[in-house]
């Protein structure tokens, strides 16, 4: 059971391939893989927290006042995190710093405090927050390392292209964002389109 | 005010006060670690501009004109200035650079201090080799992109940021040769 939840939320329900959610990070933070990653756990961590948060607060909180809740929570633990961030991992901060506010307004977030955990039991919203959060982790890592090969000739900062190889800036640039998420949306849902066939 | 909204206002307050005690709680944790992380990532900029001293740069410091000068020693005599200079002609908003002249009116180094160029076209003013470029130049030579006949190289792709660092090197170059050194 457990492990269905978990599986949902990192392929069937995947935020950035399935849901198309929180495209704000996605196509502007993914100008190459460490950045994509640091992007992804910053936000699986506040995801986890605000989902078990909102799981134990489920059933004192009034409905009509439930979404404000929910932003008060997501915000705290955002800035709790952009803290953390600036203190101790100064360097990555320094690159992702005008984004990690705003993973405040990532509807991803808000998206599974409302749909999940706010009608499911503690343990159940945490395996979902880690699910959701480490399906949106891979496909930043996946967008942010191809745009990092193809437009700058390099992964993780090593140069992996040889010296002939002509990066195409393109790929770093905005449009390349597009283009990329674009690209890997039709394969995935080609991917899985097979997958139904077979059945 | 009847009981519903009533329960609503009172937790809806619970809830931000809570968040508002961790926040609270958190920054002041961390916020000489931060402080701190700010101060060494300035001395490391200080240190690639200058040549190699013994004091504290950071806080041998003086005013003048309005401009801090920070100030490079070796045995307790001065070997070199430094300066924040700014230029506005970025390509994404202001370029902040900090630039090193030493004694005689050579520049001893830059560094980029704050920039929102485009990865992977205008930060390559961050490169070594980039920065590089300026160091030896003085107030004769002509610090500008070779489009506009000057010496630096510019990137394929981007002229706007490198001129845009020309810009701000020329006038910490100039600000230091006529406010801070002694008249040749």
């Amino acid at each position: 059971m457990k492990y269905r939840i978990f599986v949902k939320g990192l392929w069937e329900n995947n935020a950035v391939f399935k849901q198309v959610l929180g495209m704000c990070p996605v196509l502007a933070v993914t100008t190459s893989a460490i950045n994509g990653i640091a992007m992804g756990v910053a936000s699986t961590v506040v995801l986890v927290c605000s989902n078990m948060v909102v799981s134990l607060i489920k059933n004192i909180i009034p409905s009509k006042v439930r979404i404000p809740t929910y932003i008060v929570v997501i915000a705290a633990f955002v800035t709790i995190i952009d803290l953390l961030m600036n203190a101790y991992f100064h360097d990555i901060h320094k690159v992702l710093g005008l984004f990690v506010p705003l993973i405040v307004v990532n509807c991803m977030i808000l998206g599974r405090a409302e749909s999940f955990a706010s009608k499911n039991n503690l343990s159940n919203s945490i395996m979902d927050g880690l699910g959701v959060g480490i399906g949106f982790t891979m496909a930043l890592f996946l967008l942010g390392s191809i745009r990092e090969i193809l437009g700058n000739g390099s992964i993780f900062n090593f140069y992996i292209l040889s010296e002939n190889f002509e990066p195409a800036v393109i790929m770093i640039l905005p449009p390349g964002a597009f283009i990329t998420l674009g690209f890997l949306l039709f394969l995935v849902n080609y991917i899985d389109d097979i997958g139904k066939h077979k059945e | 005010m009847n009981k519903v909204s009533f329960k609503m206002v009172v937790i809806l307050t619970a809830v931000a006060f809570i968040a508002s005690l961790l926040i609270s709680l958190v920054y002041s944790t961390t916020k000489d670690r931060i402080e701190d992380e700010y101060r060494k990532e300035f001395l490391r900029g200080l240190v690639s501009v200058f040549p190699p001293f013994d004091n504290e740069p950071d806080s041998e410091k003086k005013n003048i004109n309005d401009t801090v000068v920070y100030i490079a020693k070796k045995s307790d005599k001065v070997i070199a200035y430094a300066v924040k200079s700014l230029s506005k002609k970025g390509y994404g908003g202001s370029i902040e650079v900090l630039v090193g002249v030493d004694i005689l009116g050579d520049i001893t180094g830059i560094e980029i201090l704050k920039h929102a160029e485009t990865p992977g076209l205008g930060n390559k003013i961050e490169k070594v080799f980039f920065k590089d470029a300026f160091k030896g130049l003085n107030i004769l030579d002509k610090i500008a992109v070779k489009k506009d006949g000057g010496i630096i190289d510019e990137f394929s792709g981007a002229t706007i940021t490198p001129r845009a660092v020309c810009e701000a090197v020329e006038k910490g170059l100039i600000f230091i040769s006529t406010n801070v050194l002694e008249p040749r």
